[in-house]
């Protein structure tokens, strides 16, 4: 074994095999032998490591004793919502709120499990663990999450909010959700992510959606966490005809983070929305890889992206864009936009199209700048202080990706959050 | 009200103003004309504080405050007001978001308590009209978008709002046709007061039939080669700059 293994196996020792999910457990653990140990010198891990997390072995979390009196279970004011809590990857059956209702399924996941509702075989939608090696640890470790599931033509009420907290030092959590959105029914979720100060470890999430003909699912994704966490987070999705697939992917705070999105259409219609913004301070490193399939004729998708670079902070962005030979008459939309705010700051992005259809409308752009300082200047010579000027100019860079949050609370809680910890007005 | 004393300013090390006596007591209005590349816009950009350019000598008095000690945002919340001779599109900043933060950053300097939405809303409905400005633009983001014309008026509706002691106009009749020049002059007329002085910086001659000066400045060179009262305005249209070369060479 060598040597950068023998490190990841040692990170890996303290994890708790998955209890409900034994079939998929066996492939991760498999899967886990066989794929290599990602390191800088695989193109897709590159600028994210795994080093720096593999240094401190982690280990699941015990049972968990009920959800931390501290912390809210609803952490967005005013959000009227039904609730799952994750502690640590384990779900707090006593917190939660969910729907019952007639062509609702929403429970968690080993329950789900329990009650025969996923098929043998059918355990796993993204086949993450046969491509990664962090998926493979996420498969033969997966605990629970979510699980909804929406009859043809149900309209969920209210959205679900899917709230991950993690507490402790060095503990591991693998939270998995499915969500099955069926035809024309719709679904609106919130997937908040905290952890306070002094927490570390990884949260190694998957999420995998179904979204069936005519119907709709929207997440408003928040990363919130203090301490050291190291947050690996993939969502996969699969999208039928005439369907639409929202994501605002919005880090507020976050030690290390990876998030890998992918989004494919096999149904002609489908529309797809994948937004989001970061903004790391200090030493952070904030890393998104997406992935834009369109397989079929007649898709769009929208992707904007944007990120402000401080202190010493680090930023990854990799868009791929696939048109598949089939995907006549696509119109795909990729933006990119950076401000690199301080020197010692850097975003490595990278946009990547390919385009296998002749009849397709796509436009991309990357852009990687500092402040504009005559805009700069000109907001001073109004009186506006240096600081409040830069934040001026801040809130009107992200506002086009905050303002499309599915839930007005959630955008802004997380405007709020911004402004507490950049100091904005 | 400004005292300017021996200033000297240079752009990397291209000096350009040399050497450049002013001195503007309250209430007055002071126009200083040009030809093009004389100085005026770095004497502008100096006064409000761009870091840009570097005063290599003299002093700036305002109202017994040294303002080459201010930055650029101290320098307006002291009272004093540039309206840009090309105004910067801003995309994303709403004009009024941004005015409120500019007239809450001043009132926080005097002492006061943030301005009330209600009493803000009154303010802009007041001083948008003295200016013409339609709602319409009024609430877009900062200058996108805007014409020549609209983004003139809205410098001038934004010195409403922030009622400075000193304001100094660069060009702001440059690319105006003669209804906004009107409008815009207008709403200068109306802010002129025994406390409230103004630097009206023009190519020509036609804005100051409307903003009639108290006394007119050539600009040449980084200095001020002649002074007299609003008459020399109309001298200087009629014979050119030239004449005034020849007469101080
Ligand atoms: N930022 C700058 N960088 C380089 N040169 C400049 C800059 N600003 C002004 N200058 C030069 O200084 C001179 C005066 O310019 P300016 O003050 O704009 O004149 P005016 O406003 O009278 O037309 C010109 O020769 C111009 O090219
Ligand atoms: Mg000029």
């Amino acid at each position: 074994m060598s040597a950068a293994n023998e490190k990841a196996h040692a990170f890996v020792a303290g994890l708790a095999a998955s209890a409900g999910l034994a079939p998929l457990a066996e492939a991760g653990r498999q899967a886990m032998t066989d794929l290599p140990v990602p390191t800088r010198k695989s193109e897709r891990w590159k600028y994210s490591p795994l080093t720096p997390m593999l240094v401190t072995p982690v280990r699941t979390a015990p049972a968990h004793e009920g959800w931390p009196k501290d912390v809210p279970t609803n952490p967005i004011p005013g959000l009227d919502a039904y609730r799952i809590v994750l502690l640590n990857g384990q779900v707090v059956a006593e917190a939660c709120d969910l729907p019952v209702a007639d062509g609702v399924v929403c429970i968690p996941l080993l329950q789900a499990m329990a009650e025969g509702r996923i098929g043998a075989g059918d355990e796993d939608w993204s086949a993450y663990h046969t491509r990664e090696w962090v998926g493979a640890v996420h498969a033969a470790h997966a605990q629970d999450g979510l699980f909804l599931s929406l009859e043809s033509g149900v309209v969920l009420d209210r959205p679900v909010l899917v709230h991950h907290h993690t507490t402790g030092e060095n503990v591991a959590s693998c939270p998995r959700h499915r969500l099955q959105v069926g035809a024309n029914a719709e679904a609106e979720v919130v997937l908040w992510s905290s952890a306070p100060e002094g927490a570390s470890g990884m949260v190694n999430a998957v999420l995998e959606g179904k979204v069936g003909a005519g119907a709709r699912l929207g997440v408003d994704k928040v990363q919130h966490e203090h301490g050291a966490v190291f947050h690996l987070a993939h969502e996969h999705v699969t999208q039928d005809k005439d369907s639409t697939f929202r994501i605002h992917t919005v880090t507020v705070q976050g030690h290390w983070v990876r998030n890998e999105l992918n989004a494919l259409q096999h149904g002609s219609g489908s529309h797809t929305i994948m937004h989001g913004a970061y903004l790391p301070k200090g030493q952070e490193h904030v890393d998104n890889h997406t992935t834009m399939d369109h397989t079929v004729p007649h898709c769009t998708s929208s992707e904007l992206y944007k990120g402000i670079l401080y202190d010493r902070s680090t930023g990854v962005f990799n868009g791929k864009v696939f048109v598949r030979e089939d995907a006549q008459l696509t119109n795909a939309y990729q933006q990119n936009a950076n401000i690199v705010a301080d020197a010692g700051a850097s975003i490595n992005a990278k946009p990547e199209l390919e385009i296998y259809a002749d009849d397709v409308k796509c436009s991309h752009g990357c852009t990687v700048g500092q402040f504009d300082e005559e805009a700069l200047f000109y907001l001073k010579s109004r009186g506006i202080a240096d600081r409040a000027a830069r934040a001026l100019m801040v809130q009107a860079f992200i506002g086009d990706v905050l303002e499309g949050f599915g839930q007005d609370e959630v955008a802004q809680e997380v405007e709020g959050l911004l402004a507490d910890r950049h100091g904005w007005m | 009200m400004l005292t300017i004393k021996n200033l000297h300013a240079q752009v990397e090390d291209t000096p350009i103003l040399k050497g450049l006596n002013l001195e503007i007591g309250p209430g007055e209005v002071h126009a200083i004309m040009g030809p093009n590349g004389s100085g005026k816009s770095t004497l502008a950009s100096v006064l409000a504080g761009r870091e840009d350019y570097e005063v290599t000598a003299g002093s700036v008095d305002f109202d017994g405050t040294d303002l080459l000690d201010l930055d650029a945002s101290d320098r307006a919340r002291e009272g004093l007001f540039l309206a840009f001779q090309y105004p910067v599109e801003i995309p994303g900043v709403s004009n009024l978001n941004f005015m409120k933060a500019a007239i809450n950053a001043k009132r926080e300097h005097q002492g006061l308590e943030a301005i009330s939405a209600k009493d803000f809303l009154a303010l802009v409905k007041e001083k948008s009209a003295l200016v013409e400005l339609s709602g319409r633009l009024r609430d877009r983001s900062v200058n996108e978008g805007f014409s020549g014309g609209e983004k003139k008026r809205n410098e001038i509706f934004q010195m409403a709002m922030l009622e400075p002691k000193f304001a100094v106009l660069d060009e702001t009749d440059s690319g105006l046709d003669i209804d906004a020049l009107r409008i815009v002059s207008e709403g200068v007329n109306a802010m002129r007061d025994a406390g409230r002085s103004f630097l009206v910086i023009t190519h020509y001659q036609r804005l100051l039939d409307h903003i009639v000066p108290d006394h007119v400045h050539v600009l040449s060179d980084g200095q001020i080669v002649k002074s007299g009262p609003k008459e020399l305005a109309l001298e200087l249209e009629a014979k050119g700059y030239d004449w005034v070369k020849e007469e101080i060479a």
